[in-house]
């Protein structure tokens, strides 16, 4: 089975994250890059599927070149090679945009099995799996907390707010995971030397058939027209607990609506 | 010459980084507040290799040397554990794989090592004694023959790790210090079972209360009448000397790393509070007063790191590297002990508080002085034995 993970690089959550002034797309080179939280749930998943069934596990990511740290992570941890989509025409695509060359990219490379995470920790849209499964034309199974393959049937535990759906679809099919699906594994010392060795393809638009005026900034459906820094939070209020405690903090969350 | 760090020990730098990012400074707090061995991130070093970094590959290990298991130590400690983690890297890889590596018999090494490698089996070290520390020589644990086997009786102190170790290398002498010419010689070394010497009722051992590591016991151990087998030698009868170099050298370069994971993690939180605490209307760290102690500090880090590097590259180039491993082991611990108090000077008062990290951190940073050897010893070694002065003792 051929696996493909589709892994993206984030700002490190914990560092503070910035726009850029001149073109309102995000500052990817004043924070720390990391392979976004999720896609290594899909990295592991992907490791599980081939360890039960065979094949094999290629990791494709679309970025700047520093993306080659998150694409070596992705390898250590156990996946046989990747794809890195790398190419300035495709700053500053949107979701739309990063769909058409992502699947682009998928149709040149193959596959029987796409995996992403469910959302990045930056842009959040959580739109990609749902997206590229359309551009592919393969089913989409998105937020599976379960994955279950039998020949070319693939079933999915797919959360939702009152406990799960069972879907079933055939393959080739498009899979979005959530958190509780694994537990990813750490890379370890054998998997990052041996990562090191790992065949890494890098893919401009013209060798993955992309067409330049359907991705970048200029070309992208959506705009961020402005952006400013969250307010700091105000002041909390204290209640203190004099025996009415609980009532008066239940009369706060209702005057703000939670409740 | 080339100042990178090999691939494997940047390898090493990464992977553990990893593992330990899912771990914070309020975890560590709890462990050594609970006084527990921190059995979440043992296993996921375990797990991904990090602990058998010094084990050869055909026991199960990844055939690096001690740059590799430095490297780790430091970054697990920097990660935010500090110097109460150096038992995690010198007790079982540093004490038990690397000195079984080099001095082990066949018979040894394949039942042991591939243990050792996963963390599955852990080692201790039982050198010091009431009247035995700086002066080890001195040490009076006697081995006598009967038969085959050898007869143990003697005692301990500070004997770290005991409760979870499998096998105790214990140094003892089979000439008597004061009869041994020279002094180094008659001493030997034994591999102890220690389940079965407490079941046999030839070992027992009683934690000594500490002001800090307590993640890690240390105990006052007892030896009667211990019976072992010639087999459990490791290295040679009397040649004892031999098998203690490559254990000490390690040893101390192994707690130097840790030492330096300390110091950064201690000026890390002084630099973060000097920047974010406001006193007269500015942030503390614009006041030179302030900010020099801790600039003081990143400069002891970087040098300390230097001399570190460079001994355990001897150690692994099979290099003399004893004056290397004493300069580190004295940068090193200088180094996180100052940036302690730097950091604990920058907390004012709160630092007092154990709801900070500085008490946890200075107090931690102190042993560093005193074990595996003492600033003064260091300091005795480089008079006498390379600048030649005469010796006082
Ligand atoms: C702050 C910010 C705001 C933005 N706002 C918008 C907006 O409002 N509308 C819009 O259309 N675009 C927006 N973008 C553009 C953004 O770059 C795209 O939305 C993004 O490329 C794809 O969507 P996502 O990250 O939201 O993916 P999601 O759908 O949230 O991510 C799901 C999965 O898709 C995969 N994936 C995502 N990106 C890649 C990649 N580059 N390479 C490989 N796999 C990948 C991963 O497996 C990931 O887990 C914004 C970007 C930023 C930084
Ligand atoms: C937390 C902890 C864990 C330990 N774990 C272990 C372990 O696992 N295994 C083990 O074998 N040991 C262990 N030790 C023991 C440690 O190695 C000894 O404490 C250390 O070697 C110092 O010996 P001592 O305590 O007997 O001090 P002493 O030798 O009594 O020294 C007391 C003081 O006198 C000074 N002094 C002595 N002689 C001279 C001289 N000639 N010139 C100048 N100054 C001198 C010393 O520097 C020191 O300041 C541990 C100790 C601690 C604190």
């Amino acid at each position: 089975m051929n696996i493909v993970v589709c892994v993206k690089q984030v700002p490190d959550t914990a560092t503070e994250r910035k726009l850029r002034s001149e073109d309102k797309t995000l500052d990817r080179d004043a924070a720390d890059g990391v392979v976004n939280e999720l896609d290594e749930y899909a990295v592991e998943e992907a490791l599980r599927l081939k360890e039960a069934h065979g094949g094999e596990v290629t990791v494709l990511s679309m970025g700047p070149a520093k993306a080659t740290e998150t694409i070596r992570k992705a390898l250590a941890m156990g996946a046989d090679k990747a794809v890195h989509l790398h190419d300035d025409a495709l700053h500053g695509s949107d979701a739309l945009g990063t769909s058409y060359a992502v699947s682009q990219a998928l149709k040149k490379i193959g596959f029987d099995l796409v995996i992403l995470g469910s959302e990045s920790t930056d842009a959040r849209t959580g739109m990609l799996a749902a997206m590229l499964a359309e551009r592919l034309g393969a089913p989409q199974l998105t937020l599976a907390s379960k994955v279950e393959i039998e020949g070319t049937a693939i079933r999915v535990e797919r959360i939702t707010d009152y406990g799960y759906d069972k879907v079933e679809a055939s393959l080739p099919a498009v899979v979005s995971v959530v958190e509780k699906i694994n537990e990813p594994r750490y890379p370890s010392f054998k998997g990052i030397m041996a990562a090191k060795k790992k065949p890494v393809e890098t893919l401009g638009i013209a060798d993955a058939d992309i067409a330049a005026d359907q991705v970048g900034l200029a070309n992208s459906w959506s705009e961020v027209v402005d952006f400013a820094a969250a307010p700091p939070r105000a002041a909390g209020t204290v209640i203190k607990d004099e025996g009415d405690g609980g009532a008066r903090a239940a009369e706060f969350l209702a005057s703000k609506k939670f409740i | 010459m080339d100042f990178t760090l090999p691939e494997s020990a940047q390898a090493v730098r990464r992977g553990v980084a990893d593992v330990c990012a899912r771990y914070d400074m309020d975890y560590w707090q709890r462990c050594e507040t609970e006084k527990r061995w921190p059995e979440e991130v043992w296993a996921d070093l375990a797990k991904g290799g990090w602990l058998g970094l010094a084990v050869p590959e055909e026991y199960g290990g990844a055939g690096q040397g001690l740059l590799e298991l430095a490297v780790a130590t430091e970054t697990l400690s920097a990660s935010g554990s500090a110097g109460g983690s150096a038992f995690m890297y010198v007790l079982t890889p540093g004490f038990g794989a690397l000195t079984l590596a080099r001095h082990g018999s066949a018979e040894q090494k394949e039942a042991l090592l591939p243990k050792l490698a996963t963390g599955e089996m852990e080692t201790c070290f039982a050198l010091t004694e009431p009247d035995a520390g700086s002066n080890s020589l001195a040490i009076s644990t006697f081995a006598r023959r009967d038969g085959s086997d050898f007869v143990v009786n003697g005692q301990k102190v500070w004997i770290t790790g005991v409760q979870r170790a499998a096998r105790m290398l214990l140094v003892t002498r089979t000439i008597p210090a004061e009869r041994a010419r020279p002094r180094t010689d008659g001493l030997t070394v034994f591999l102890v079972d220690v389940p079965e010497a407490v079941r046999a009722g030839g070992l027992t051992y009683r934690p000594i209360p500490k002001m800090g590591a307590n993640t890690t016991p240390s105990n006052m151990v007892f030896v009667d009448d211990l019976r072992l087998p010639a087999s459990s030698v490791l290295g040679e009868v009397d040649r004892g000397v031999a098998v203690l170099w490559d254990v000490l050298n390690p040893e101390r370069i192994l707690l130097a790393a840790s030492a330096l994971g300390a110091a950064e993690v201690a000026l890390r939180v002084g630099v973060d509070y000097a920047k974010q605490r406001e006193v007269f209307g500015r942030p503390i760290g614009a006041n030179q007063a302030v900010a020099f102690p801790l600039a003081r500090v990143k400069a002891e880090i970087e040098l300390a790191r230097l001399m570190l590097y460079k001994a355990a590259w001897s150690f692994d180039n099979g290099l003399p590297c004893g004056t290397e491993a004493n300069i580190a082991k004295l940068a090193a611990s200088r180094a996180a002990w100052e940036a302690a108090d730097a950091a604990f000077q920058t907390h004012g008062g709160m630092a007092y508080s154990l709801e900070y990290p500085v008490a946890r951190l200075l107090a931690d940073a102190r042993i560093g002085r005193i074990a595996p050897v003492t600033e003064e010893l260091l300091l005795n070694h480089l008079a006498t034995q390379v600048l030649g002065l005469p010796r006082s003792f």
